[in-house]
């Protein structure tokens, strides 16, 4: 009787070694493949990084130093030159005040496409999206040719119209959708807690699509503070984007590898910045204290 | 608190030629303090027609009348209502607290500690005050309804409306709120709207049941009256569970031919029957009796189908022996008497408990028979037990 125990027990023994073996084998796949990927995404930035703290001559060597003494010397180089500050502050006024426009006109007109029974509803959403069925490149000469018309060419206020037109259709069809997901009896409630069908929109219904209004914000923020070929052929001094400026460093003749990699990184900032700022109700999600009718 | 009358209200959905009425013609008055359940199935349109009452839904036709104003021009805000929805419709970017207080900012000029005062005892009294710094995602289904109701409640409104709040908890918990609104109801006593399509809810929770049917108004009566005093077929059928038996189609010589028997009809149903040719009979599951042999002339032979024991009672459903469709009906036996499928027995149906309908009007034509007063209100049933023992 105690030999079976014996064997009985160094059976269940070497089965837990057997699950603890497969369990750290496991672990160690999981953090192998987990540390190869971020490798893979991680380098290019360490690469960027890296070649911004050269120091000029160093940047561009191939095969690359691998070690060598970082310096801030691009970074002071930029901010010494007013003009990137300068396209900088451009990009930043320009994308914010497009994000918030984009916003005031987009997330009202998808809760009422949302909302209303509305003639010709599909076609006018369809219409919307048909804003982005064109490829920049064939519509940027005529829209050129318009914004020098309008007086717009090289003006900050074009170029938030531009922005605009480019997160326009996005805004509205996502937010649309979000609107979809909330449903209508929060409203109604509001309403017969004594709001008004307005204060039904800004107190219960904007508040509960926070997420979503954050992400296509975020979007919205990341198309615009990237765009170059609209900020190419429809500005040429006073309201060039960044992202320009940093194009400007790819001469015909040499690139000015530090100064490029340096401006790109402080491209980097706002949007890290505000990522921050909003990841908070990014990552709420879509918790709404409602059963959905069945 | 206040009474509420409908006049001959209509509600027509879509464009005019190809509409859909979804409330036809309905008159109804609901008395100060009362306890009202709208029942009917899914598109009888008593949700519409609550909708109508609060406001977020226009009529079509006819007027509201709240106590003696018609309040047809007027918004939701203006009627003075609170409202439980079927999904709770709990603000979800707000505390319980500030659901809670958002009816009172918005809808009267409370100072804002009086607010917090009232939120407070309310909550205290629904037993939500642990949850009064929750957001509604982080409750349960049931602690969401409570917050439902506490945000109705808070309001001190002069309407209850409820449209189905039960049907999305599970069955324990739905029997405990139904006797919990009850009892609020007849604490607050607020004139209170109930919607469900649910009618054992209509039967145990209504002082007096609207009954509809495609946006009709069927019959109107408290619980008892429309159970044993159905005013049509539909009524006969919906409430009741499980459902009444219908038997027959047409009558021939006093006689209503069924599938599989004839059942010689008694002299009161001859009277009641008149010129009437297309007769249904029906008798509820309970008055049905099996016999081992026959008891009269209209017994029939049945064999039994299927056997559901509840406990204390079975329900046990039969076809007619000589029947020709698959069809059954179903009796309910004590649950403790020994039944087994395929076993034969002889239904009887005590003429005394059967009604007869007119097949082509669906109307009653005939009402079983019975004594007490059935119009008696469950409140009035209350008060006469506490007069009697002193009496």
């Amino acid at each position: 009787m105690a030999a079976d125990d014996a064997s009985f027990d160094a059976e269940n023994g070497s089965q837990r070694l057997d699950k603890d073996t497969k369990e750290s084998l496991v672990r160690v796949v999981r953090h192998g493949v987990l540390l190869g990927w971020s490798f893979v995404v991680l380098f290019p930035l360490y690469w960027l990084a890296s070649m911004s703290l050269k120091p000029p001559g160093v940047a561009n060597q191939l095969p690359p130093e691998w070690v060598f003494l970082p310096t801030v010397y691009n970074y002071i180089q930029l901010v010494q030159d007013g003009e990137f500050l300068a396209a900088f502050a451009n990009s930043l006024i320009m994308v914010g005040a497009s994000v918030i426009l984009v916003l005031i006109i987009g997330v009202p007109a998808a809760y009422v496409l949302s909302r209303y029974d509305l003639p010709m509803e599909r076609d006018i959403l369809v219409w919307i999206l048909s804003s982005r069925m064109l490829p920049p490149i064939a519509v940027v000469l005529p829209f050129f040719v318009i914004f020098r018309a309008l007086n717009l060419f090289d003006t900050r206020i074009g170029m938030v119209f531009m922005y605009v037109s480019i997160n326009i259709s996005l805004v509205v069809w996502v937010m649309k959708a979000f609107f979809d997901g909330i449903p209508e009896t929060l409203e109604e409630a509001a309403r017969v807690d004594g709001a008004t069908q307005f204060q039904g929109f800004t107190k219960v219904v904007l508040p509960a699509a926070k997420p979503g209004i954050f992400s296509v914000a975020i979007i919205s923020f990341i198309f615009a503070w990237i765009e170059l070929l609209f900020g190419l052929v429809l500005t040429s001094f006073e309201s060039v984007p960044v992202t320009l400026f940093v194009y400007s460093f790819i001469g015909s003749r040499s690139i000015e590898w530090g100064m490029l990699a340096a401006a790109s990184m402080a491209m980097i900032l706002p949007v890290v910045v505000f990522l921050i700022v909003v990841n908070k109700y990014l990552a709420a999600g879509l918790s709404f204290g409602v059963v959905i009718k069945e | 608190m206040a009474r509420i009358t409908l006049d001959d209200v209509t509600k027509r959905f879509g464009d005019e030629g190809e509409s859909i009425i979804a409330v036809d013609d309905v008159s109804l008055e609901m008395k100060d303090g009362e306890f009202m359940v709208f029942v009917g199935p899914s598109g009888s349109g008593k949700s519409t027609l609550m909708r109508i009452v609060a406001g977020l839904e226009t009529q079509s036709e006819g007027d509201v009348l709240i106590d003696d104003t018609v309040v047809n021009q007027l918004g939701p805000r203006a009627r003075d209502i609170a409202m439980v929805f079927q999904n709770y419709a709990l603000y979800p970017n707000m505390t319980v607290e500030e659901n809670m207080s958002f009816g009172l900012k918005m809808s009267t000029e409370m100072p804002e500690d009086e607010i917090e005062e009232t939120v407070t005892s309310t909550a205290e009294m629904m037993g939500i005050s642990d949850l009064l710094d929750n957001k509604p995602g982080e409750l349960s289904g049931g602690q969401q309804q409570r917050v439902a109701l506490g945000r109705a409640i808070v309001r001190d409104p002069n309407v209850f409306l409820m449209d189905e709040p039960l049907s999305n908890l599970d069955a324990k918990l739905r029997t405990e709120m139904r006797t919990e609104i009850n009892r609020l109801q007849h604490d607050l006593g607020v004139t209170t709207l109930y919607v469900t399509h649910d009618q054992t809810e209509a039967m145990t929770m209504g002082d007096r049941l609207v009954v509809l049917n495609y946006g009709e108004l069927q019959q109107v009566g408290t619980p008892l009256e429309c159970f044993y005093r159905p005013a049509n077929r539909f009524v006969a059928g919906f409430i009741g569970s499980p459902s009444m038996n219908f038997f027959g189609r047409k009558v021939e010589d006093d006689t209503l031919q069924c599938d599989g028997f004839e059942y010689e009809l008694t002299e009161p149903m001859r009277e009641s029957v008149g010129d009437h040719k297309r007769v249904e009979l029906g008798i509820r599951p309970e008055d049905v009796e099996l016999h081992d042999s026959p008891v009269d002339g209209n017994d029939f032979e049945v064999v039994v189908d299927v056997v559901e024991p509840m406990g204390s009672i079975a329900y046990v459903y039969c076809r007619a022996a000589g029947q020709e469709s698959d069809e059954t009906f179903v009796v309910e036996a004590d649950g403790k008497r020994a039944i087994s499928e395929d076993q034969s027995f002889y239904a009887h149906i005590p003429p005394m408990d059967a009604h007869l309908f007119d097949v082509v009007t669906g109307e009653t034509i005939h009402q079983r028979e019975l004594d007490g007063d059935l119009g008696v209100t469950a409140d009035e049933r209350e008060q006469s037990a506490d007069v009697s023992p002193n009496s």
